[in-house]
C-alpha cells in the first residue's frame, strides 16, 4: 500500500539540470507503485517477485479490504453458527436445498471460514509487505539531505527574486540562516564551482504520519486477531443465592476464541446475593425501569477474600481483565413438589422468561422427571403484580407487588430419555395428559393438590435472576490505541506538506551586490497554503538581507552546510 | 488503456489465485487431526493431565476429599438431574459401577448446578449407589475445567491410580466406551 498520491504527476519543469527537486523521494522502489509495473515476467523468481509486488500494491490492498467488507456481509445477513445455532437450524429447515450449499462455503460461520481467514491474512501480508520497505525508505529519506538547487528557479511553481547589496556568498548565507531558523533542513554546495545556493526542505513529519497510519492499521489488525484468538464471550443466567465459577460448563452460551483453553479463563467466582429493580411509579413512562442493582460477591482466585460489588447496567465488574455485564433480569418462582408418599422431588427456583417487558408477565416450565407415579410437567405464568380480570390473571406492574402464578399441570412422560436434549424452557406434552381443564392460580405459600394421586405442588415464593455477559477481549485496548494512532498519523500526513525552498545568488550585472532568486515547490499541496508560506518567506528573506547590509560587509557565520533542522 | 485494463485483470486474477491457495492450505491444515470419535479423548501414559485435588461436600452433607481416591481407578461423572443425556446414561453408569466394584474401581458423581431435592430424587429413581459431590456453584467443575475441557454435562472422566486423567467421554456414556477407558486406565478385565 503506497501513498495515495501516485507519483506519476511530477513537476516537469524541475528537471533542468538533472537535479529533480523531488527525485529522491518521488522515485518509489519499483513494484510498490500501485500497479505501475509491467506484466509478469517469464522466469520463476521474476514471477514470484512480480506476485509479491502485486500483493503489496495499493490496489490489491484496497481490493482485499473491499473483499473483507464484502465477506462480512453474509455474516450479518445469514444466521451464524457461533452466535445463534438455533437460527441456523431453522434456516436449514426452511431452505433445505440452498442451506447445504451455503454451508459448503462456510457462510454460516463466515468469520471462521477458511476463505475469510485467507482474505484477512493476505491483507495482513499486503500491509506488512508495504509498510516494512516503507519504514526503511523513510529512515533513508530522513537522513538524505535535500537535493541540489536547480539552475533555473524561475521554472519552479513558486519563485521570486530580490536584489541584494551583499556579495552572492553572503546573501546565500543570510538566506540559509533565515531558513534554518524556520527549521528547514539545509544543504549548501560542497564547493563554489556550482555557484552559490542553498536547498532547504521541510515536512518530514508527513512521511512519519503516513508510516504511523500504516503501522497503526497493522496494529488494529493484530489487536483484532488477538481478541479473536484469545478472547471469549459467554452468557450466564444466575438466580439469587446461587453462584458460578468462570468455567466453560457454567455458561449457557460460550463463544471462545480459537486459542482459548479452559486454563486461560480467570478462575474467579461470582455469587448473586440479591437483585433489585426499581420502576417509575407514575407518569407517561410508568413501569419503565429506573435502576437495576445486582449485589454480587466475587472472588478473584479460589481462596481469596470475597469482595462485594454492586453490578449495574453500565457499571460492569472487571476481574482480571474479564468484564461482567448485567444485561437482563427476570423472576424465578420457587416450587416444591411432593409425591403422594411425602417425598420431595422438586424444590428450587425455576427461571421464567419475561414475555412482556412492560409488565414482566413471565412464562416458564417446571419439569419434575422423578415424580411418582408419573412424571409431572407444568406450564406456568408468573405475574409480578396480579390483578384478576375476569377469569384470567394480568400483571399491572413489573415490580413484584402481588406475585402469583398460574399453572397448567400435566402427567405422563416428559420425553427426557429420548436422547434429544430438550430446552428447559419447553415442555413436550405429546406423551402427557393435562391434569385439569383450567389453569390453577397460586399465591405465595399456597399448595395445589394434584388430582389422580400425583402429589402436590407448592408455590413457595419467588427469587429474581440476572443474565450476565462475560467477555474477555485482550485486543480491545490495543485496538483503541492503534485506532487513535492511525487517526493521528492520517491527520499528520494530510496536514503537513513536504516542501522545498531553493535560494540561488549570482553577482549583479552592475558588479555591486547580487541578485537572489528563490524557488519553492510543495509536494501534494492539496490543502493549499504553500503559496502564502512562500510569499511570507520571500518577504522575510528579503528583509533579512536588507537588514544584514548595515552591520558589516563580511559574511556572518551561518549554519553549517549539509546539516539542518 | 488496454494495457491498464489487462493489468487490472491480471492482478485481480493473481489475488483470486492467492486467495484460493490460502483457502486450500487452511482447509487442508484444519482437516487433519480429526479424531475418529470426537466424544472420546484418550491420554497415553506419560501424557496424562493431573487431576485436581479438591475437597467438597456430598449431596448428603458428608465431606469428600478427592485425595482419598488416590490408588484406585476412579470414574468422575459430571451430571445434573435437569440434564436429559445424564438421565439416559444413568443405567449404564449404575451397571458398570456395580460390575467394576470388585476390581477396585470407584465412582464419584459431581452434581452440577442442581438442587439437592431434585438430585436426590434422581439418585433414588435411577438406583445410583455411589456418592456425588454437590457442585451447584461449579467449583469442582471449574477445577477440572482448568485441566481438561469440561464443556457440559454429562462428561465422564477416568482417573488412573496415580491421580492422572486417562481419558474423557463427552455426552452420554456407552458401556463399551466406559469399559474401554477403564482398561486403558489399567483395570484388568
Amino acid at each position: 500500500m503506497t501513498d495515495v498520491h501516485a507519483p506519476q504527476s511530477q513537476s516537469p519543469s524541475a528537471e533542468t539540470d538533472g537535479t529533480d527537486p523531488f527525485g529522491i523521494n518521488e522515485t518509489e522502489p519499483a513494484g510498490t507503485g500501485g500497479g505501475v509495473t509491467a506484466g509478469p515476467p517469464a522466469s520463476g523468481v521474476g514471477w514470484l517477485r512480480w506476485l509479491w509486488r502485486q500483493l503489496t500494491s495499493m490496489r490489491t490492498a484496497l481490493v482485499l479490504l473491499f473483499l473483507l467488507a464484502l465477506g462480512s456481509v453474509p455474516g450479518s445477513v445469514l444466521p451464524q453458527q457461533g452466535s445463534d445455532p438455533a437460527a441456523v437450524q431453522q434456516y436449514f429447515t426452511a431452505h433445505p436445498a440452498l442451506a447445504p450449499w451455503l454451508n459448503h462455503f462456510g457462510l454460516f460461520n463466515v468469520f471462521a471460514a477458511p476463505w475469510f481467514a485467507a482474505i484477512y491474512l493476505l491483507l495482513f501480508t499486503s500491509l506488512v509487505g508495504c509498510v516494512v520497505p516503507r519504514t526503511f525508505r523513510l529512515a533513508g529519506s530522513a537522513r538524505t539531505p535535500p537535493p541540489r538547487a536547480p539552475r533555473n528557479l524561475e521554472r519552479l511553481p513558486h519563485s521570486g527574486s530580490y536584489p541584494s547589496t551583499l556579495p552572492p556568498e553572503a546573501a546565500v548565507a543570510v538566506a540559509a540562516s533565515v531558513l534554518g531558523g524556520h527549521r528547514f533542513r539545509l544543504r549548501r554546495p560542497a564547493d563554489s564551482d556550482s555557484g552559490h545556493w542553498v536547498s532547504a526542505e521541510k515536512g518530514y513529519l508527513r512521511e512519519v504520519g503516513n508510516l504511523l497510519f500504516h503501522l497503526a492499521l497493522l496494529g488494529v489488525l493484530v489487536s483484532i486477531a488477538l481478541g479473536g484468538l484469545f478472547g471469549f464471550k459467554a452468557d450466564k443466567l444466575l438466580v439469587e443465592g446461587t453462584g458460578f465459577r468462570d468455567t466453560r460448563a457454567a455458561f449457557d452460551e460460550f463463544h471462545p476464541g480459537r486459542l482459548v483453553s479452559g486454563a486461560d479463563l480467570a478462575p474467579f467466582s461470582i455469587t448473586l446475593n440479591s437483585f433489585s429493580a426499581s420502576y417509575l411509579e407514575s407518569g407517561q413512562s410508568r413501569g419503565q425501569p429506573a435502576a437495576f442493582h445486582a449485589r454480587i460477591t466475587y472472588t478473584a482466585t479460589p481462596g481469596d477474600a470475597p469482595h462485594s460489588f454492586d453490578l449495574q447496567v453500565n457499571h460492569p465488574l472487571d476481574v482480571d481483565s474479564t468484564k461482567v455485564y448485567l444485561i437482563g433480569h427476570g423472576y424465578a418462582p420457587v416450587f416444591k413438589v411432593t409425591t403422594a408418599t411425602g417425598q420431595v422431588v422438586y424444590d428450587q427456583a425455576t427461571p421464567f422468561i419475561p414475555a412482556n417487558t412492560g409488565t414482566f408477565m413471565s412464562d416458564g416450565v417446571v419439569k419434575v422427571p422423578d415424580a411418582a407415579p408419573a412424571q409431572l410437567g407444568f406450564m406456568g405464568v408468573f405475574v409480578p403484580t396480579a390483578v384478576r380480570v375476569g377469569d384470567t390473571l394480568e400483571s399491572a406492574f413489573p415490580a413484584p407487588d402481588n406475585p402469583a402464578v398460574s399453572l397448567i399441570g400435566y402427567a405422563g412422560d416428559l420425553g427426557m430419555n429420548s436422547g434429544v436434549p430438550q430446552s428447559v424452557y419447553q415442555l413436550d406434552t405429546t406423551a402427557m395428559r393435562q391434569l385439569t381443564a383450567a389453569p390453577h392460580a397460586l399465591l405465595p405459600g399456597q399448595t395445589w393438590t394434584l388430582p389422580g394421586g400425583n402429589g402436590k405442588i407448592t408455590f413457595v415464593g419467588y427469587k429474581q435472576w440476572v443474565s450476565l455477559a462475560i467477555t474477555y477481549d485482550p485486543g480491545q485496548l490495543p485496538a483503541l490505541i492503534c485506532g487513535m494512532l492511525a487517526l493521528g498519523g492520517l491527520l499528520l500526513s494530510f496536514l503537513i506538506r513536504r516542501r522545498r525552498v531553493f535560494v540561488r545568488a549570482v553577482p549583479a550585472d552592475s558588479g555591486l551586490g547580487s541578485v537572489v532568486t528563490i524557488g519553492g515547490l510543495a509536494r501534494t499541496d492539496a490543502s493549499g497554503g504553500f503559496e502564502d508560506e512562500f510569499a511570507s518567506l520571500s518577504a522575510e528573506l528579503a528583509a533579512a538581507d536588507a537588514a544584514a547590509v548595515a552591520p558589516a560587509q563580511e559574511p556572518e557565520p551561518t549554519n553549517q552546510s549539509e546539516t539542518g533542522a | 488503456m488496454f494495457r491498464a485494463k489487462r493489468r487490472t485483470v491480471v492482478s485481480l486474477a493473481a489475488v483470486a489465485v492467492a486467495l484460493l491457495a490460502g483457502a486450500l492450505v487452511i482447509t487442508f491444515t484444519q482437516g487433519t487431526g480429526q479424531a475418529a470419535n470426537p466424544n472420546l479423548v484418550v491420554y497415553q501414559v506419560g501424557h496424562r493431565p493431573k487431576a485436581p485435588d479438591f475437597t467438597a461436600t456430598s449431596l448428603t452433607g458428608t465431606p469428600i476429599s478427592f485425595s482419598s481416591y488416590r490408588g484406585k481407578v476412579t470414574v468422575v461423572n459430571f451430571w445434573g438431574s435437569w440434564c436429559d443425556p445424564c438421565r439416559r446414561e444413568a443405567p449404564t453408569l449404575a451397571v458398570v459401577a456395580e460390575q467394576y466394584k470388585s476390581r477396585g474401581v470407584s465412582f464419584l458423581g459431581v452434581d452440577v448446578s442442581d438442587s439437592t431435592a431434585s438430585a436426590q430424587a434422581f439418585i433414588r429413581k435411577e438406583g445410583i449407589s455411589y456418592p456425588s459431590v454437590f457442585d451447584s456453584g461449579y467449583v469442582v467443575t471449574g477445577d477440572f475445567g482448568r485441566v481438561v475441557l469440561v464443556s457440559a454435562t454429562p462428561t465422564t472422566i477416568v482417573v488412573d491410580r496415580t491421580g492422572h486423567i486417562a481419558g474423557l467421554i463427552y455426552g452420554s456414556t456407552t458401556y463399551s466406551e466406559l469399559t474401554g477407558l477403564l482398561s486403558d486406565a489399567g483395570v484388568t478385565t
